[in-house]
């Protein structure tokens, strides 16, 4: 608008309204420098600030959700390590029935290696219940207590659930954090389903004397135990596909996460080479209006009266 | 000869006197809040000739007519227009930006992603302790972060309510100064300076009572003025001599009405039109937020309802109380977190529950709905304070006006000082020489 006339009280109220605007930029743009943050609260932008929140959120349930996928990671891994040492301990017991399988051992070389194969039981039953990295039963699904426990008759049963239930791995992706006990160790063997802890359980009793041609047994008992080591194979397949997919999600989670901070930065961030020239701009008016100001206010004609 | 040289002298002697005494009352005010230049009116004294004295020279100098006051209605009413929308749009923003600080700052949002982090944290191990004891500190955070934000609200909504109620106190003391000024207006003498002393006081009563209510103002011949509230044909606040008296009520969700003599009354600008308007968001935010804690009350009990504590008994309530300001943490045993389905023996590591809570909070969406509200509130912020400096720019400019038309000009107040200063000098001279001319009168000898 325009004033013709003027006072010096409007001289002075403009002067002051104009610096004090300056004056207000130039401590805004200070402040983002300041903080490295564009919006120092919700209003400065609504939109930018809701999608922060939104993105803020999404990367702390992410966060949980990577810690989670490296917990079940841990587990598989622990079951990885089991099922090798039920492989391992499989083929002892496939050994020892080819060794007892010979015509040329006597009576009580079988009985021995029957007491060994009772041993080999044992660990098997011990290794089946093993513990996962929060302590709960490996092979036991979601039980509470053990996997396995030997009845009356030295008998492994099994006592855990019949899934090893699944963990939400976020944005809908999940993964089964574990194997349950009959999976790994029941196999079919001609077409009927077989428990290997029978097997071996059988064979020790086979060659410690319950059977009439214990060699004949143990040839028998060969093709079982292969079975066995095969159902094992198989499930360390599927906890190596486990892993894997873990890795993926983890590493998508690492993917997601970079362009959140990315967006983050974009939405939230100072761009400071701006920043800083739109604040140089700003002192530099500011400096001349308090220069012309201070000319200004000096010119009275009171001055040049005497 | 009716004239008198040393009277016509003496009259403009006077005359630059009073001149001179208005320049220095104007340069000593030049700062002086609401006080308008004055100038001041000469007139010459002379009288006709009469029946018989015609061609007579009949002159007796000068006298002081009037103090002119330079105010312009027009711009004076601007002021106050421009200035009741400016407090009214201040007033509603301070208000929505305590409301935004309240809801943001108390991080309610962040307290209840916490909580969903928590849950989504016991399904990887549900019969862990550590787990469930951070999952009812996290719940308990969430709860009191409620809480805090319900106190805020309503600490804001006190502020508001107790401005609003200084400014009710105000208007009606102005309205009363202003009653005391009409009396008196009209018994000064027509352009006193007592008179212009008084119409300064009345237009700066005027304009801090436009601060906080619309001011509707009509002048009467004797300039006393006569205001109404809510427009030209509102409510009579100041009559001549007698001024209403305006209260404030407060509704049960914390809004603010007013009544002026006991009749409602509903400003139209003004500081109190802002905070009555920033307290009705304000009853908005607190009643979304008390649904948002409801929300998640119900949602969270009623799973705790369908599922099996970690030693095989039925879930029970884990929230209790209602709103934002109740909502409370009911049991501080991790326990009792049900997070095994229905019917699930003791120790049970089944999820079942725990799924079916967070698919539930996922439905409920008590972050998104909060996100909402923060949005709300924040955008409203935004595009009230774009309103606020834009009709601040227009109130600065409507008294820049008015200061530069009723405003002194130190400039010209130095000029008239040398020039009246020259008037009385001459004034002066006029004397001496009236002085020589009776002195050349006696000397003739």
């Amino acid at each position: 608008m325009t004033i013709f006339s003027t006072s010096t009280s409007a001289f002075f109220e403009r002067s002051h309204s104009g610096m004090t605007a300056l004056r207000l930029q130039a401590e805004a743009l200070q402040q983002q420098l300041g903080t490295g943050e564009r919006l120092q609260r919700a209003s400065d932008d609504p939109v930018a600030a809701s999608r922060l929140r939104t993105l803020a959120r999404a990367g702390q349930l992410t966060r949980i959700d990577t810690a989670n996928a490296e917990r079940a990671a841990s587990d598989l891994t622990l079951t990885d390590a089991t099922l090798s040492a039920f492989a391992e301990t499989l083929t002892r017991a496939q050994e020892l029935a080819v060794q007892a399988g010979s015509d040329t051992l006597t009576a009580q070389q079988r009985a021995a290696i029957g007491t060994e194969l009772e041993q080999i039981h044992g660990h098997l039953v011990s290794l089946a219940n093993s513990r996962d990295s929060a302590g709960h039963a490996l092979f036991g699904g979601e039980a509470a207590g053990q996997a396995y426990a030997l009845d009356g008759l030295g008998n492994a049963v099994y006592q855990g659930t019949g899934s090893a239930g699944e963990l939400a791995l976020g944005d809908g992706q999940s993964v089964t954090r574990g194997l349950t006990g009959p999976e790994v160790l029941t196999f079919n063997l001609a077409g009927s389903p077989t428990d290997t802890f029978a097997t071996i359980k059988d064979l020790a009793l086979a060659l410690g004397g319950a059977s009439a041609d214990p060699a004949q047994s143990a040839r028998d008992a060969l093709g079982a135990l292969t079975g066995a080591l095969d159902a094992v194979a198989t499930s360390q397949t599927v906890v190596g596909t486990r892993l894997a997919w873990l890795d993926f999600v983890t590493s998508r989670h690492e993917d997601l996460g970079e362009l959140r901070a990315s967006e983050e930065a974009e939405l939230g961030g100072t761009d400071l080479a701006a920043t800083v020239a739109q604040l140089q701009e700003v002192l530099v008016v500011l400096e001349a209006s308090q220069a012309s100001f201070a000319k200004l206010a000096g010119l009275s004609l009171f001055g040049r009266l005497n | 000869m009716a004239s008198d040289l040393l009277s016509i002298a003496k009259s403009g002697a006077r005359a630059a006197r009073v001149a001179l005494d208005v320049t220095a009352q104007n340069i000593a005010n030049a700062s002086s809040e609401g006080y308008v230049r004055r100038t001041v009116r000469l007139e010459e004294v002379s009288a006709a000739g009469g029946i018989g004295r015609i061609g007579d020279v009949s002159l007796s100098g000068v006298r002081v007519d009037q103090v002119i006051r330079n105010a312009d209605l027009f711009r004076q009413a601007e002021v106050r227009r421009t200035g009741a929308d400016l407090s009214r749009a201040d007033a509603e923003v301070s208000g929505l930006e305590s409301i935004e600080a309240a809801i943001e700052q108390t991080g309610v949002f962040g307290a209840i992603v916490e909580f969903e982090g928590a849950l989504q944290q016991l399904a990887v191990d549900p019969t862990d302790p550590s787990l469930r004891a951070a999952t009812i500190e996290t719940t308990r955070t969430m709860a009191r972060t409620f809480n805090i934000a319900a106190t805020s609200l309503d600490t804001a909504g006190q502020g508001i309510r107790f401005e609003a109620g200084d400014d009710v106190d105000q208007v009606n003391l102005l309205a009363q100064e202003l009653s005391r000024v009409n009396l008196r207006l009209a018994r000064a003498a027509d352009a006193s300076s007592d008179q212009t002393s008084l119409l300064d006081q009345r237009d700066s009563l005027l304009q801090q009572l436009s601060e906080r209510v619309d001011v509707s103002a009509s002048f009467a011949g004797d300039h006393s003025v006569e205001v109404r509230i809510g427009g030209p044909a509102g409510t009579v606040l100041v009559n001549g001599g007698t001024a209403g008296s305006m209260a404030m009520a407060t509704a049960g969700d914390g809004t603010i009405s007013f009544t002026l003599d006991g009749n409602p009354v509903t400003p139209l600008s003004g500081a109190l039109v802002g905070r009555g308007q920033a307290l009705v968001k304000l009853a908005d935010a607190r009643a979304e937020l008390d649904s948002i804690a409801d929300g998640i009350v119900a949602t969270v009990n009623a799973a705790q309802a369908n599922g099996t504590a970690l030693d095989g008994t039925p879930g029970i309530a884990m929230l209790s109380g209602s709103g934002a300001a109740g909502i409370a943490l009911a049991s501080d045993d991790g326990a009792l977190i049900a997070t095994a389905p229905a019917g699930a023996g003791p120790n049970s590591r089944d999820p079942g529950n725990l799924s079916a809570l967070r698919a539930a909070l996922g439905v409920n969406d008590a972050a998104g709905a909060l996100d909402a509200l923060l949005f709300d509130v924040s955008a409203t912020v935004r595009g009230r304070s774009v309103t606020r400096d834009t009709l601040g720019a227009i109130a600065g400019n409507a008294r820049i006006a008015l200061a530069a038309q009723a405003g002194v000009d130190l400039d010209q107040e130095a000029m008239n000082l040398v020039r009246f200063q020259q008037a009385f000098q001459a004034s002066g001279r006029v004397m001496q020489v009236a002085s020589d001319l009776f002195d050349t009168l006696l000397g003739i000898r």
